[in-house]
């Protein structure tokens, strides 16, 4: 059965080309712009991975990510964190982010991380 | 009484020089009239004067040259030679034998001439000084309380004997002269956090090591609790034998310098970070056009040009913001000038916008035609901005209104949303430069900030105004006006 992985960010564009891309990959894909909306989706979707922007409109992804650590029925879920801002890296992994990566990427090292992931 | 005292005192200065020839001509005719008394009432005697009040006359002479000058002494001399002349008449004639002694008084006359020119010139010359010395003084103390700066001069005790008014404003406290600046009464001031050294303070450093300090940066605490970054420079002044008899201390408040330089940072890294957006996707939807190359459908050839394209048109309008930011700073925003009607270009505005949200709909209230002369597509520019910060700060609303109305002779558009709102504390803020509004759990919004500052250059540029109405929370209204111009005009 195909991985799945959940994609958060607030930006639609990005949304869509990760789909894209990843469902081209064969991965099984849910997208939200809505931070919030998080929890939810995880609850429905039951991810593999979590790609989880780093700075949303409407809520923070390291709080979301904390959050998701802290919950025994999500905290062996695989997130991996994505940010524009240098210097995020370190903030995702003090979230307890399994893995980072950092805009712009090239698809290969996204699809590289997720894979090494989901191991 | 103290007027007297005062003028009897060679050094003080009645200021009034263009009187100076009758206090000496006074005071020795009334020294005259006493001799003259003296020897026919008193001593009965026409030569009692004797030689003794030549001294008196000398005396007289010295103190009036060098009280007024050469004038006073000449003067002074004048009368008494008169004097002279005056007993060897009164004597001749009365057939004493002191009538030989016109040659003698011809010399005492030179002598006494010779006195007053030395005593007067050397006076002038002391006043000269004294003059030069107190302009050179208010010269300084002008300099120095016009500079932006704040200056301290101390002299080599530490005791303040310049600083001018900027200090005050710059630490928030008041410094009288005659202060002394010592290692007790530094207390207050953190170099990157640290309190520092007393003895390291620039002004004891100056003085007590004699060398200077050129531009150090520190955190300084006023006495209200408030914090300013300052940049100190002292510096030790040394006379010809190079000891240290003074310090200059120069104070800048650096602190909105800092800000900006804040400001500037921020800029940049939010510039980055919105840039880098639509470059990962970008790339993505490129990495997507590849695949196709095997693939072979037209479909999504189509479709993943049309997104490429998406991603670079929103790359060209942020760089066009960042572009008209910089235009803006330097003054060279430059502008169109047509007449247009603003209820069409408000129309075609909303239905673009429209197209990108489906949770909104965005109802238009306008009055006909109303035409206003400027650069249509910077106002253009300034009605998507306000429709697209509607949208983005009204995430749950469901209705955008734009109205367009005529009042007086002006063309108002107002674009209101039922979002968050803004508190009354930041509604002067929006319009600066990078300003953005954040929600109650500091949520924040994607954007450079750059919109409203934009917005509201553009529409002063055009004669008009550009404000906003709103309650935290009920939602905003952003208003513009533009004056309605049946002539040409100007922007």
């Amino acid at each position: 059965m195909a991985n799945k992985i959940l994609v958060v960010d607030d930006d639609i564009d990005i949304l869509e080309a990760i789909s894209l891309l990843l469902k081209s990959e064969g991965y099984a894909v849910e997208t939200t712009t809505k931070g919030e909306q998080t929890y939810n989706k995880v609850a429905a979707f039951k991810p593999d991975l979590i790609l989880l922007d780093i700075l949303m409109s409407g809520s923070d992804g390291r709080a979301i990510c904390k959050k998701l650590k802290l919950d025994d029925t999500t905290k062996s879920i695989q997130i991996v964190m994505m940010s524009a801002h240098p210097g995020a890296d370190i903030d995702s992994l003090n979230s307890g982010a399994d893995g980072y990566i950092a805009k712009p990427f090239e698809t290969k090292d996204l699809l590289k991380i997720i894979k090494h992931h989901l191991k | 009484m103290k007027k007297v005292f005062k003028y009897l005192n060679p050094l003080s200065h009645l200021g009034d020089r263009y009187y100076s020839w009758i206090f000496p001509f006074v005071a020795n005719l009334v020294l005259c009239i006493c001799s003259e008394v003296y020897a026919y009432s008193i001593a009965k005697n026409p030569m009692a004067v004797g030689v003794y009040i030549i001294f008196l006359n000398v005396a007289f002479i010295i103190y009036f040259a060098f009280r007024e000058g050469i004038v006073g002494g000449f003067i002074s001399t004048g009368v008494t030679i008169a004097y002279y002349f005056y007993i060897i008449y009164t004597r001749h004639y009365s057939g004493s034998q002191y009538t030989s002694g016109i040659d003698t008084t011809i010399i005492l006359a030179i002598l006494y001439f010779i006195i007053a020119f030395i005593i007067g010139t050397l006076k002038q010359q002391i006043d000269r000084l004294i003059d030069i010395q107190s302009d050179e003084r208010k010269r300084l103390e002008a300099i120095i309380q016009q500079l932006p700066t704040g200056v301290i001069i101390t002299d080599n005790t530490g005791t303040v004997t310049h600083i001018n008014k900027q200090i005050n404003k710059i630490l928030g406290l008041k410094i009288p002269i005659g202060f002394k600046i010592g290692t007790d009464n530094i207390t207050k001031v953190k170099i990157n956090g640290d309190a520092i050294d007393p003895t390291q303070a620039s002004t004891i450093y100056a003085l007590t090591k004699g060398k200077s300090i050129t531009g150090r940066d520190l955190l300084f605490e006023r006495k209200d609790g408030t914090l300013a970054y300052l940049q100190v420079s002292s510096a030790p002044i040394t006379n010809k034998k190079h000891k240290i008899i003074a310090a200059a201390s120069i104070i800048t408040d650096i602190t909105q310098q800092k800000e900006l330089e804040r400001q500037k940072d921020d800029f940049l890294s939010m510039a980055s970070h919105e840039l880098k957006t639509p470059i990962t996707s970008l790339k993505m939807f490129i990495d997507l056009q590849d695949k196709q190359i095997i693939e072979k459908d037209a479909k999504k050839v189509k479709y993943f040009n049309e997104r490429i394209r998406d991603q670079a048109n929103r790359l060209k309008e942020l760089t066009n913001d960042l572009l008209d930011v910089s235009r803006i700073q330097t003054g060279k925003l430059a502008f169109n000038k047509e007449a247009f009607d603003i209820a069409e270009i408000v129309t075609d505005t909303v239905e673009g916008l429209q197209a990108t949200t489906k949770r909104h709909k965005i109802e238009v209230e306008s009055e006909l035609k109303q035409i206003v002369q400027g650069d249509r597509y910077r106002i253009y520019q300034v009605l998507v901005n306000l429709l697209s910060n509607a949208i983005k700060y009204s995430p749950q609303g469901e209705k955008i209104i734009v109205r367009v109305k005529k009042i007086k002779q002006n063309v108002v558009v107002s674009v209101q949303d039922f979002g968050i709102g803004i508190e009354k504390s930041q509604q002067d803020k929006i319009f600066d430069r990078l300003y953005q509004v954040t929600d109650p759990e500091e949520k924040t919004f994607p954007g450079l900030g750059l919109g409203l500052y934009i917005s509201k250059e553009i529409i002063e540029r055009h004669k008009g105004k550009l404000w906003v109405e709103s309650a935290k929370g009920k939602g905003s209204t952003f208003y513009f006006s533009l004056p309605i111009t049946s002539k040409k005009g100007n922007i």
